[in-house]
């Protein structure tokens, strides 16, 4: 299903994150070893380094590319208790002839006092709006007022959350009907403090992020947090890195209208929890229709997830680094099913009905042709 | 010397002491059992016991003390534990004897320095010689038998910061610079160094000779870094570096552990950290107790790696235990995981976890304390392995066939080719279940057929069945209809989802169980279109019904009755969210997907088809849309949308359809479908939609001839009056697609220009500009 093309990454140290820009065609990476790298697909499909810089002076944790529309700018943030956002220049210089490209540094971000651990720009539609959040348990908010500079940046919003921040997740809905929203996830070790997981919501009356939800089943550190891509959807699909890959729905409960003032309440529900990584799971991702969710833990596999109609995840895949498919992958994800979902089908059963579906169809089609004709 | 490596360890415990005042420096008694602390004002002697720090002597006496006990760096005799020498801010250098029987122990007074003085070092194994480096850029050697310096070496550079005897060398010592340079001296030779090099860029704050290996150099400066230098070689060469998040203001090597040093930072950073030299970017280990910066380190005994003093400008002075440091390694995240646009995974891995191997444990959950049985044997947790991870990109198989479903091709190619406008609505709806189908997606093309046939013209040619029951009751049904209607938009209104539900069930259950609710309306529906139609009737027998006076259930049955007869029952649409029983035990397996369901309900409704309004569909539709949408495929919801234009409009509210429209249009620009995502902004009604096409239109151009900005709207250049866009091939006005060229802005009708430039690579215009159009 899957070929794995290695690449020679080169970075001296342990490579902390990997980012596709919007369209799919220029990587990122960033590594302990201070550096970023950009990597440009080729049209043979080869991914070439067209930038290596020094990016930071500790472990740069996480790289994110902004919407094209703002300009090829990446932010990234690390140990050194600074998040930066760069932009790359292109002009009529050699380097571009060598295949390079330069990127300079637009701002850096000193507010925090301890490590940044996680960086997120917003949704397009929100403007030029970036997210950091840090260890000491603070999520702030940054603004470039105006989008053609992005040397100046304004500190919108802190959100003390408390408790250590390992990542954070911006909801991607464009939807009018859902306020800016983001998720927090906390990587503090403590077990006893429950609700690893915060929401914030915000308020366009108070014009604050305030809290609406806690997810306090969530007990061990969070590794990553990811929301699902909003196509049109009324809820929200959360998924969760911590021991094991939660996926969680949040559905909107209707506000009475007169008493708007509150943050949104949710009805959540979670939707599936796989421990079968057998271990920390470090990094979730979903893919951009938001029908597959990739998991990677300690294992050193990634994980596939995909849900069938009736929102039974299930693994559909196993991937060694080599991209070989785990032997046993298909027994030991079939094995796995929703909790709560005593009623639902065998996976089994599901497969096979999958593989008959289409056949059916084509009964289905067939009669009613029958029926047109006459 | 003492067997304390063993035993140190398991006696103490992190613990700390307020002080009165900030420390600037701090040093350990011979020992091990002491430590002093000197700041500007404080300099007392602690005793460090099981439980914490004890206050043993407070060297500060006398009403009005002078400005000789601001100290800014203290040092205790390594081998005579009554002496100890500090450095003054006033440029005086003091020694100690604490075995002065008055209580004032001050010993020595030197004042040759002019500035700060900002180290003192006693020589490793010489009881009487002490060497001072200060501020005014000199060095000084004290025999503390004699009354006055022995000898004067005069860096020549900038201010002293640091002076180290070595280890090894007993005539050498290293002295670091402001200016960033160190240089070796031979204390027998004042008048030149040995050597010197520039270590960092801007001040060295500090240097300290490896332990154990002779010739290693550690160096920290305000440029973040540490170095390590190997001084054996004729040129000093750089072995090692390490960027730190802060300057450096102190290093010390780990005793025992040949590539551990302990750094602190002059500003911004508290912590305290322990580096493996090999593993430059991520400190080995942590200490967070501060609340300000730690001016002083020092391992408590030369031969026991667990144990670290500090002292801190917070005034406090603290013994860390290695047990309790925390390991950023340990929290640094080993893998990075990203989907692609394409379906395609990135991955990035520690490569010990790419192997398969054992390499982390299972996670050891809360603390990461660890037993103190565990460090008398080989520590796992401080040996070193190198570290590097591999990146690979996880691609689909370009021939993956139904497999390579997660690829994004089919969303591309849909976009493509799906007809949105343009032509009759069935034809739009055939094209597109066509296009569908080609691109193995049966479901969506047979939604698009059902779409068709729910929606299409009764007098349709395209549908003969349907032209065929239309002839029979145009006129009567019209009242029935009207009547079906309203009913059924009540009953819609009350509970559409019920309605969908009770059709579910309808299609599970026999005939002869039927629902109440449909049995009855369809009855009272029908009633009273009784119909002596032979067209009709002889359909119906043709579907084997058994209750010719129920026209409704009658044509419907025989339907469910296949499809229940079907090994594979058929599953209630998936509305979890307001309906969660529904999808429960009634049934057998799961084995369609929700749009075959939604296709089965289609089906059965279809048969209504010619003597329903188009509305009576709507909520099924719309349940239908709202479900792609929630299953990711917002494509099919707005290509829908756009296709059934009025017909649907209605019934889905206008946020959600800005909300899908929205989600498409970016999906397509993700996908770079400009053309496509153009077409939809243009068909969309939402006025949110529509008017992203107003946004950011205008074009500021100069007049091509006079080369000045255009102002006025019209053609004509106020400043020339000449008309500005004239085509440079054709010298007509260009009215519509205008392209020029951005270096000489001349340019003219887009055919003309690419004829012209098969030619020529000049501009048309004769300027002699070399045009590129791309």
């Amino acid at each position: 299903m899957f070929v794995a093309r290695s690449i020679a990454a080169d970075h001296k140290d342990l490579i902390h994150d990997v980012s596709y820009d919007f369209h799919g065609r220029r990587m990122a990476t960033c590594s302990s070893d201070q550096s970023v790298k950009v990597w440009d697909k080729s049209d043979s499909g080869e991914w070439h380094c067209t930038a290596s810089w020094k990016t930071h002076s500790g472990s740069v944790w996480r790289v994110t590319w902004a919407h094209p529309e703002f300009g090829q700018v990446l932010a990234s943030c690390s140990f050194d208790r600074t998040a930066a956002v760069w932009e790359e220049i292109v002009g009529e210089s050699n380097d571009k002839q060598r295949g390079l490209s330069h990127w300079i540094k637009r701002t850096t971000l000193v507010d925090s006092r301890t490590s940044v651990t996680d960086v997120k720009f917003a949704p397009k539609h929100m403007g030029l709006v970036l997210a950091t959040c840090s260890a000491d348990g603070v999520v702030r908010i940054y603004e470039a007022p105006d989008v053609m500079n992005l040397s100046q940046w304004s500190l919108q919003h802190e959100i003390s959350c408390k408790l250590s921040c390992s990542c954070i997740s911006w909801n991607p809905s464009s939807s009018r009907a859902h306020p800016p929203m983001i998720s927090v996830g906390s990587d503090d070790n403590n077990v006893t403090y429950s609700g690893k997981v915060q929401i914030y919501e915000y308020n366009e009356n108070t014009r604050k992020y305030a809290k609406a939800e806690t997810l306090m089943t969530v007990t061990d550190p969070v590794h990553d947090i990811a929301f699902a891509p909003n196509l049109g959807r009324s809820f929200h699909v959360l998924a969760i890195a911590t021991k094991d890959v939660r996926i969680f729905k949040l559905v909107p409960l209707r506000r009475d209208s007169t008493t708007s003032s509150g943050p949104t309440k949710f009805e959540v529900q979670l939707l599936a929890q796989f421990d079968s990584h057998n271990s920390q799971v470090w990094r979730v991702s979903w893919n951009i229709t938001s029908t597959l969710l990739a998991s990677s833990g300690d294992d050193g596999c990634v994980r596939l997830w995909k849900a069938n109609y009736m929102d039974n995840w299930k693994c559909t895949g196993i991937l060694r680094g080599d991209g070989s498919p785990v032997n046993g992958s298909s027994v030991q994800g079939l094995a796995l099913n929703t909790p709560g979902s005593s009623g639902a089908p065998t996976p089994q059963n599901s497969v096979a009905g999958a593989a008959s579906a289409g056949r059916y169809e084509a009964q289905l089609i067939l009669r009613m042709a029958d029926f047109i004709e006459r | 010397m003492e067997k304390m490596t063993c035993v140190s360890p398991l006696s103490g415990k992190t613990m700390f002491c307020h002080l009165d005042a900030p420390a600037n420096a701090i040093s350990v008694c011979r020992d091990a059992t002491q430590v002093v602390v000197a700041g500007r004002n404080i300099f007392k002697i602690y005793a460090m016991e099981e439980t914490g720090f004890v206050e043993r002597l407070n060297l500060r006496v006398g009403r009005k003390p002078s400005l000789n006990f601001s100290c800014a760096d203290v040092m205790w005799h390594q081998s005579d534990e009554n002496l100890l020498a500090t450095a003054a801010t006033n440029g005086a250098v003091v020694t100690w004897n604490l075995s002065r029987p008055c209580r004032n122990k001050q010993e020595l007074l030197f004042t040759e320095h002019k500035r700060t003085v900002n180290k003192v070092c006693f020589h490793p194994s010489e009881a009487h010689m002490l060497l001072s480096g200060s501020q005014d850029g000199f060095m000084k050697c004290f025999d503390l038998r004699k009354k006055e310096s022995v000898s004067t070496f005069s860096g020549q550079s900038e201010s002293v910061r640091d002076v180290q005897f070595s280890m090894k060398d007993y005539f050498t010592f290293a002295a670091s610079f402001e200016n960033g340079n160190v240089q070796l001296w031979d204390i027998r030779r004042p008048d030149r160094y040995e050597r010197m090099f520039t270590a960092h860029t801007g001040p060295v704050f500090c240097c300290d000779w490896h332990p154990d290996d002779r010739g290693w150099l550690a160096t920290g400066g305000r440029d973040k870094m540490v170095k390590v230098w190997d001084m054996t070689t004729n040129r000093a060469k750089e072995i090692h570096c390490v960027q730190t998040i802060a300057s450096v203001a102190r290093v010390k090597w780990r005793p025992e552990r040949r590539w551990h040093l302990a750094t602190c930072s002059m500003m911004v950073d508290h912590n305290i950290y322990v580096w493996d030299v090999r593993r430059p970017f991520i400190p080995f280990a942590t200490f967070e107790e501060h609340k300000d910066v730690a001016t002083g380190v020092a391992w408590r005994h030369p031969h026991d790696p667990y144990v670290l003093l500090s002292g801190s400008k917070d005034s406090t002075l603290y013994q860390h235990m290695f047990r309790d440091a925390s390991r950023p390694v340990d929290r640094a995240n080993p893998e990075g995981l990203c989907f692609g646009l394409f379906g395609d995974l990135a991955f990035a891995a520690k490569e010990s976890l790419m192997a398969g191997d054992a390499g982390r444990k299972p996670y050891p959950g809360g603390d990461r304390r660890y037993p103190i049985f565990f460090f008398k044997k080989p520590d796992v947790t401080e040996q070193f392995a190198q570290v590097s991870s591999a990146l690979s990109v996880f691609e689909f198989e370009a021939n993956g066939g139904d497999e390579g479903r997660g690829r994004m091709d089919w969303f591309v190619e849909t976009a493509r080719r799906y007809l949105l406008t343009g032509k009759p609505f069935a034809e739009l709806c055939d094209h597109n279940a066509k296009v569908a189908k080609e691109l193995n997606r049966p479901q969506v093309s047979t939604t698009w057929t059902m779409l068709r046939i729910m929606y299409s013209d009764p007098g349709n040619p395209a549908t003969p069945a349907n032209h065929n029951i239309s002839k029979l009751g145009n006129i009567p049904l019209m009242i029935s209809l009207k009547e079906m209607s309203s009913a059924l938009n009540e009953r819609n209104k009350e509970n559409r989802v019920d309605n969908l539900h009770n059709l579910e069930t309808n299609l599970n259950i026999d005939e002869n169980e039927e629902t109440e609710g449909s049995e009855g309306q369809a009855e009272y529906l029908f009633g009273d279109a009784e119909l002596d139609d032979d067209d009709l009737y002889s359909m119906e027998h043709d579907n084997q019904t058994e209750e010719p006076e129920y026209i409704l259930p009658q044509e419907a049955f025989p339907l469910r009755h296949e499809i229940v007869d079907h090994p594979s029952a058929p599953e209630p649409p998936a509305e979890k969210p307001e309906s969660p029983q529904v999808s429960g035990g009634e049934t057998e397996g799961s084995c369609l997907t929700p749009m075959e369901s939604f296709s089965l309900i289609s089906v059965s409704q279809l048969l209504f088809q010619p003597r329903l309004p188009p509305g009576f569909f709507s909520p099924v539709v719309r349940a239908a849309l709202t479900h792609y949408a929630e299953l990711g495929d917002v494509q099919m919801a707005v290509s829908a949308l756009i296709v059934l234009g009025e017909r649907i409009r209605k019934e889905v509210d206008e946020l959600t359809q800005e909300h899908w429209y929205m989600s498409y249009i970016e999906l397509l620009q993700r996908f770079e479908l400009w053309n496509v995502s153009n077409e939809v902004i243009k068909l969309s009604t939402c006025s949110a939609i529509t008017c992203l096409n107003q946004a950011s239109t205008t074009l500021h151009i100069n007049c091509s001839n006079c080369k000045r900005p255009m102002n006025n709207k019209g053609w004509i250049c106020d400043r020339c009056h000449q008309c500005a866009s004239v085509c440079a091939v054709c010298h007509h006005v260009v009215k519509g697609l205008f392209v020029w060229c951005q270096g000489c802005s001349h340019g003219g009708h887009l055919e003309h220009m690419r004829e012209w430039l098969k030619h020529s690579n000049h501009c048309p215009a004769g300027c002699g500009h070399l045009c590129e159009y791309t």
